[in-house]
């Protein structure tokens, strides 16, 4: 075997790659930002909802946790316009990517809410806080910064996870690579090159995270 | 009188914990609840607070009954009033400034810079004015409650409720924070305090309740409830308590 790597033949498509890597960052990252919405609501139903809300919740835990990520986006795709219900690749994939992340996010976050002393949360209820205020001055900066750890590996794993989007046909870094590779066919390039793009991405995608705990939810953590 | 609780009854599930409390504080009063271990003190500054909805009885402020049951109505009973836990008071989020200006100024609308300006005042007269922008867990136990105390004042409460603010300190920090409350007593602010820190107790109060099986026994000046009890039941716990 005599392989010459040429990387000139691949560079050109630099700034196609970074187009992809693009979108992977704003998949990922808009499926983990509804994750963590959906997550949160969960967490808080598992705790506080009852026995019926917090046994459905749990239900749908088990489900997505229990079942792998691809089958539960072929459902989405290729299942629900069967019954009249039809996505974009992009929709499809996210909607899977983020109906998975609330799943794992109710259990990680649910550890969270219960790790926050009871007497902050009555500090601030005497204080007159209502509950969005507990939510937003108590609890969320006290989940980033206590899971800042988890939720970063949850949300890199979601990056990583997103590549699977090509196989529905979304132009992402994986599925540009794809192209890339079957009019080069300098496949060893193309795909060190892609996963190069991937360890900076997910490593944008951390530092993007410890910015929005520490400004956009007042968590003590260090960006870097 | 200032703050009326009539008949107060509150429970843990099965436990009947309050059964029946009556006490009232005239304005600029200090009261100090004290009583065995598991007697209810802690649970009646919950009930009044609204923290566990009592079942039966009153509480009124200033003449107003409290409806535990509308918000509205607690929401202003809560704004009249502060309290100080044991420990885990304050929010490990924020820094010292900022646990005690973030309820006055984002809760109840008040000026930042009026706010800032008082609580740093109120830290610098408790010897925190160098810790502004420490965090809780960059300070000892006894300074996060002087912090907490503050925090409660630039609240700007009628009525200011204190259960056993040291008794998870070392101690050695305890008269710090006993200097703090000693402070506030000068400047005649109303205030019901629970402590296990009799001799402080005995100096600060006006009155001296004794609490046992959910109910108020004895209340009365604290010679009389240290030197000469008029009920059984108080005179043992001071025996008790004092034989220590
Ligand atoms: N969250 C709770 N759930 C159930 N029971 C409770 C709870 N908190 C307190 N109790 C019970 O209520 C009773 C009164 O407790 P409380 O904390 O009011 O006593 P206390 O007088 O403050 O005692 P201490 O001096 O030890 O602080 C105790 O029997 C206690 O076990
Ligand atoms: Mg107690």
């Amino acid at each position: 075997m005599h392989y010459v790597l040429q990387y000139g033949q691949v560079t050109p498509f630099l700034s196609y790659f970074l187009g992809g890597a693009l979108i992977s960052l704003v998949l990922s990252g808009l499926a983990f930002c509804g994750g963590m919405f959906f997550g949160l609501v969960g967490a808080l139903c598992r705790l506080h909802g009852g026995p019926v809300l917090s046994g459905l919740v749990r239900a749908y835990v088990v489900f997505f946790t229990n079942t792998p990520q691809l089958v539960q986006i072929y459902v989405i795709f290729y299942g629900l316009p069967d019954l009249g219900i039809l996505f974009s690749p992009f929709a499809a994939v996210l909607l899977g990517m983020t109906l998975n992340a609330a799943a794992y996010l109710t259990e990680i976050l649910r550890a969270g809410v219960t790790s926050v002393h009871r007497q902050e949360l009555e500090a601030g209820e005497t204080m007159g806080m209502n509950h969005l205020q507990l939510l937003r001055f108590i609890i969320l900066p006290h989940i980033f910064r206590v899971l800042l750890p988890p939720l970063s590996s949850q949300y890199i794993m979601m990056v990583l996870g997103s590549s699977m989007a090509a196989v529905f046909g979304v132009e992402e870094l994986t599925g540009r690579a794809f192209n890339v590779n079957s009019t080069t066919f300098r496949s060893i390039e193309v795909f060190t090159l892609v996963a190069g793009l991937y360890v900076l991405v997910t490593l944008g995608a951390t530092i993007l995270l410890a910015l929005v705990a520490r400004y956009g939810f007042r968590a003590r953590v260090k960006v870097l | 009188m200032y703050l009326d609780i009539r008949g107060l009854a509150a429970r843990y599930h099965e436990l009947q914990v309050l059964d029946g409390i009556d006490l009232s504080i005239s304005r600029g009063e200090i009261v100090s609840l004290i009583g065995p271990s598991g007697s209810g003190k802690s649970t009646l500054l919950r009930a009044v607070t609204g923290l566990l909805p009592p079942e039966r009885g009153t509480v009124s402020i200033g003449g107003e009954e409290i409806d535990y049951k509308d918000r509205r109505s607690l929401r202003a009973a809560r704004s009249r009033l502060a309290i100080v836990f044991q420990q885990y008071n304050l929010f490990g989020n924020m820094t010292v400034l900022q646990n005690a200006v973030v309820a006055p100024v984002k809760i109840r609308g008040r000026s930042r810079a009026e706010v800032e300006a008082e609580a740093r005042d109120l830290l610098a007269r408790v010897g925190l004015g160098d810790k502004l922008d420490a965090y809780p867990d960059q300070l000892s136990g006894g300074q996060q409650q002087r912090v907490a105390i503050v925090r409660a004042l630039c609240l700007k409460p009628e009525i200011l409720l204190l259960d056993e603010v040291t008794s998870a300190l070392d101690p050695e920090r305890v008269s710090e924070v006993l200097d703090t409350i000693r402070l506030l007593a000068a400047e005649h602010i109303t205030m019901l305090i629970v402590s296990h820190e009799m001799s402080f107790v005995r100096d600060v109060s006006h009155r001296v309740a004794f609490m046992a099986e959910g109910r108020v026994l004895e209340i009365g000046p604290p010679e009389q409830i240290f030197d000469a009890p008029q009920v059984q039941r108080t005179r043992d716990f001071i025996d008790k308590i004092s034989r220590k």
